[in-house]
C-alpha cells in the first residue's frame, strides 16, 4: 500500500513539469512551428525562478521575472523563426544552448556550482487538502503537492477548451494546416504563430519553476535533464491533442516513478523502466505513421 | 508532410545526441584557432621575490574552477604555492580537447601540469596519429587523477613524467558508513525536534545513490557498506541497504525522488556520489527531516544539520605536495602512482562541525557525541596502521556481499 502510494505520488511529481511543457508546446506544433526550444526554456524557468527568489525572496517578483524572461526567449525564437523565417530547428537548438550557457555564466559569476535557497521550507509550499488527503491511494494523488502541480493538471482541461472551443484555437490550427488558406481568409498568420510559441514559453516557465523552486529549492545546471525533449515526443505521440499528449506525459512520469520506487526491490534492474516510455513512443510513432501511410489514397512517393 | 517528417527525424537525432550528451564529460569540437582556448584562463603571478622556474597549470574538468570542490581545491593549492613559493600558475577551463590544451600549456613552458579531467588518451597513448604528449614533452610533468592510465598491460610505467594520483576514498567512506550507523542508533539522544527519523524499532536502513555503475563510484559504496557493517556487527544489529548505481550526474529532481523512496522505506541516511544529484538528495533530506551524506568537498553547510558529513577529495594537498617536490628537485624520484589515503589527509570526512552544531545540547547528547567522535578517531587510526583493511574497488579488489553479514543487500 505504501509502495503504491509512493509510486502514485512520484508519478504526479514527475509528470507535472512535462505536462506543462507539453500543453505549451502543442500550440506551436499545431501552428506548424516546431518548438524544440522547450528544453532550454524550461531550464530558463528553473534557473530564473531560483535566482530571483534567492535575491528577492519575493514569490510574486519571482513569478513575474521567470515568466518574463522565458517569454523573452520565446520572442527571440518567434522573431527569428517566424518573422525572419529562419530554420526553427537550428534556432531552437541555439536557444537550448544559450539558456544553459547563460545559467552557467551566472553560476561562474556567483562563484558557485549551484544556487541553493537556505531557510526555504519546501513543506510550506505543499497543499495538504484536509479530508481528501486522508483517503488512502486517492490522497497521495490529490493531496500534498505544490500549487503549480495542481495548475498543470487543471491546464489540460483549460488548454483543451482553448484549442477546440475558441476562435483562437481554431485559427492556430488553421494556420498550421494550411497557411495559404489562413492568409486567404485574412488571418494574420504570424500573429498566431507568435502567440502559439509564447504560450509554449509560459508553459515551460511554469514547468521549470515547478521542477526547481517548488520541488527542490535549488538549481543546478542541466537539471532539466531532457524533460523538454520528452515533452516534444509526447506532443508527437499525442498528435498535439491536449488530452492524449498529456497522457503520454503522465506515462513518462509513471515510468520514472516505477524506476525510482522499484529500485528498492529490484536494484539496478528497475532502471529498465526508464527505457519504457521511449520504447513505447517509438512504437506509437511507428504505428501512427504506418497507418497514415496506408490510408493515403493518392498515388505519390 | 515530408517537411514534418524531416523535422521529426531531426528532432529525434537531436534528442538522442543531447540526451547522451547529458551525463558525459564535455566533448567540444576543437576550435580552429588554438589561441582562443586560453581566453578562459587566469594567470596569477606572485610578487614574491624568490621567483621559481616552476610554472604550474591546472586544467579543470567540465565542472569548472568554481565547483566548490575538486577543481577549486586544486586552484587554491596553486594560489598558495604562488604566495609561498613564488611560482607562476595558470588555470584553464578547456573549451576544446584536453590533448590540445595540454600540448599548448607544455609548449608555453608550464612544467607541472595538473589535468583534472578523466581523459588520458592524448597524453598517454597519443591521439589522431600524434605521438603521446607525455613523450613530446619529456621535461614536463603531467599529473592525472583517479585512474592509472600510465601503465601498460604488464603493469609497467609507460611515461616517467606522468604521475597518477589516487585517493583511497573507500577509507573515508568507511568512516562515513560507521558514522551513519552510530548516529542512527543514537538518534533519540543526539537529534532533537528538527528531525523526523524512522525509529530503529521500525526499520534499520541505509541508502546509496551512485552516478554510474563503475569502479570509480562503487569504491565509495563498498567502503560505506563495510564501515556500516563494522559498527552493525559490534552492536549486533542488521541493516537494510538500498543502492542505485545509475542516477547520472545531472538529474537533481530524479535523485531527489530516489532518496525520497529510500527515506520512505526506513532509511535515515542516504549517501550520494553523483555530483549535482547530491544537491537534490540533500534538499530532500531537509524536506523529510532526515540525513544525507555528500561528497567531493565540504558541503555540510549546504543544508546545515541535514548533511551529516561529506567525503572529501582534497586536491589542494596534492598540488602543494607535488609543487614542493618539483621545487626540491625530488619529483623525478617519486613513484608514478601516488596514493593518498586517509592518513595523508587528502581524503577524509569533514570535521563534522556543522552537524555537531545541530545536535541536542543536553549533557547526555554531548557525552554520546564525544564517544562517537572518539570511536571514529580510533577507526581512523586502525585504518591508518592497517588493522582494518577496506576493500578498494578502484584497485581491482573484489567485493563479496557475504563478507557483510549484518547488511541486508536489497
Amino acid at each position: 500500500m505504501q509502495l503504491l502510494e509512493s509510486i502514485l505520488y512520484d508519478c504526479v511529481y514527475h509528470s507535472a513539469p512535462i505536462i506543462l511543457c507539453v500543453l505549451g508546446g502543442m500550440f506551436a506544433y499545431k501552428a506548424n512551428v516546431l518548438n524544440i526550444a522547450l528544453e532550454g526554456m524550461m531550464l530558463n524557468g528553473a534557473f530564473v525562478s531560483i535566482l530571483t527568489y534567492y535575491f528577492t525572496g519575493n514569490m510574486f517578483v519571482t513569478l513575474l521575472l521567470t515568466v518574463g524572461s522565458t517569454l523573452l526567449y520565446g520572442v527571440i525564437f518567434a522573431f527569428l523563426g517566424v518573422t525572419m523565417k529562419g530554420n526553427v530547428i537550428i534556432i531552437g537548438l541555439a536557444v537550448n544552448m544559450i539558456s544553459t550557457a547563460v545559467a552557467g555564466f551566472v553560476l561562474v559569476l556567483m562563484n558557485s556550482a549551484n544556487i541553493i535557497l537556505e531557510n526555504f521550507d519546501l513543506n510550506a509550499l505543499k497543499i495538504n487538502i484536509p479530508l481528501i488527503g486522508k483517503i488512502p491511494i486517492v490522497g497521495s494523488i490529490l493531496s500534498g503537492h505544490p500549487v503549480i502541480t495542481y495548475i498543470s493538471f487543471l491546464m489540460i482541461f483549460l488548454m483543451y477548451m482553448l484549442m477546440y472551443h475558441t476562435k483562437f484555437g481554431i485559427y492556430v490550427r488553421v494556420v498550421g494546416e494550411s497557411e495559404e488558406a489562413a492568409k486567404a481568409i485574412g488571418l494574420h498568420t504570424d500573429f498566431y504563430k507568435y502567440a502559439a510559441i509564447l504560450i509554449g514559453a509560459v508553459g515551460c516557465a511554469f514547468g521549470g519553476m515547478n521542477l526547481s523552486l517548488e520541488r527542490l529549492g535549488l538549481f543546478t545546471n542541466d537539471m532539466v535533464a531532457g524533460r523538454g525533449f520528452i515533452a516534444i515526443a509526447a506532443i508527437y505521440c499525442g498528435q498535439g491533442k491536449p488530452v492524449q499528449s498529456a497522457i503520454y506525459a503522465v506515462l513518462f512520469g509513471l515510468s520514472r516513478s516505477l524506476a525510482v520506487n522499484l529500485s528498492v526491490y529490484a536494484g539496478n534492474a528497475a532502471g529498465l523502466f526508464d527505457c519504457f516510455p521511449y520504447i513505447l513512443m517509438i512504437a506509437v510513432l511507428a504505428a501512427a505513421s504506418y497507418v497514415k501511410h496506408k490510408n493515403v489514397k493518392v498515388r505519390g512517393f | 508532410m515530408r517537411a514534418k517528417l524531416t523535422a521529426l527525424l531531426a528532432v529525434c537525432t537531436l534528442t538522442a545526441s543531447l540526451l547522451t550528451g547529458c551525463g558525459s564529460n564535455e566533448e567540444t569540437p576543437a576550435s580552429t584557432e588554438t589561441g582562443t582556448q586560453e581566453a578562459g584562463g587566469e594567470t596569477g603571478e606572485a610578487a614574491a621575490p624568490a621567483a621559481s622556474d616552476l610554472k604550474i597549470a591546472i586544467v579543470c574538468d567540465a565542472s569548472g574552477q568554481n565547483d566548490n570542490g575538486y577543481n577549486q581545491s586544486a586552484v587554491e593549492g596553486a594560489k598558495e604555492c604562488a604566495d609561498t613559493m613564488g611560482v607562476e600558475y595558470k588555470v584553464v577551463e578547456p573549451t576544446e580537447s584536453i590533448g590540445n590544451t595540454l600540448s599548448i600549456l607544455a609548449e608555453d613552458g608550464y612544467n607541472l601540469i595538473f589535468s583534472m579531467e578523466y581523459d588520458f588518451d592524448a597524453l598517454v597513448n597519443g591521439e589522431a596519429g600524434a605521438a603521446p604528449i607525455a613523450e613530446q614533452y619529456p621535461d614536463t610533468t603531467f599529473v592525472v587523477f583517479n585512474a592509472t592510465p600510465n601503465l601498460d598491460e604488464a603493469g609497467n610505467t609507460i611515461h616517467d613524467n606522468v604521475i597518477s594520483v589516487l585517493y583511497n576514498v573507500n577509507e573515508s567512506s568507511y568512516l562515513a558508513g560507521a558514522l551513519a550507523v552510530l548516529v542512527n542508533e543514537n538518534a533519540d539522544v543526539l537529534l532533537g525536534d528538527g528531525y523526523d527519523l524512522t525509529s530503529t524499532e521500525e526499520a534499520r536502513a541505509l541508502g546509496f545513490i551512485g552516478a554510474t555503475d563503475s569502479d570509480g563510484i562503487t569504491v565509495f559504496g563498498v567502503g560505506f557498506v563495510e564501515g556500516a557493517q563494522h559498527v552493525a556487527q559490534e552492536l549486533g544489529v542488521t541493516y537494510d541497504y538500498y543502492a542505485k548505481y545509475d542516477a547520472g550526474f545531472a538529474d537533481t529532481a530524479g535523485g531527489s525522488t530516489v532518496a525520497g523512496t529510500y527515506y520512505g522505506n526506513g532509511a535515515n541516511v542516504v549517501y550520494t556520489v553523483a555530483g549535482a544529484v547530491g544537491d537534490g538528495v540533500a534538499s530532500k533530506a531537509k524536506e523529510v527531516k532526515k540525513l544525507a551524506i555528500h561528497v567531493d568537498a565540504n558541503k555540510d553547510g549546504q543544508q546545515p544539520g541535514y548533511i551529516m558529513t561529506s567525503v572529501i577529495k582534497n586536491t589542494k594537498v596534492v598540488v602543494k605536495t607535488l609543487a614542493q617536490a618539483y621545487t626540491d628537485g625530488t619529483i623525478g624520484d617519486m613513484e608514478n602512482i601516488q596514493v593518498y589515503d586517509l592518513a595523508s589527509g587528502a581524503t577524509s570526512i569533514t570535521d563534522l562541525a556543522t552537524f555537531s552544531a545541530a545536535l541536542e545540547t543536553t549533557d547526555e547528547a554531548k557525552a554520546k557525541w564525544e564517544e562517537i567522535t572518539a570511536y571514529l578517531a580510533d577507526l581512523e587510526a586502525k585504518i591508518g596502521d592497517g588493522t582494518i583493511k577496506v576493500t578498494n574497488k578502484q584497485n581491482g579488489d573484489s567485493f563479496d556481499e557475504a563478507s557483510c553479514p549484518n547488511i541486508n543487500f536489497k
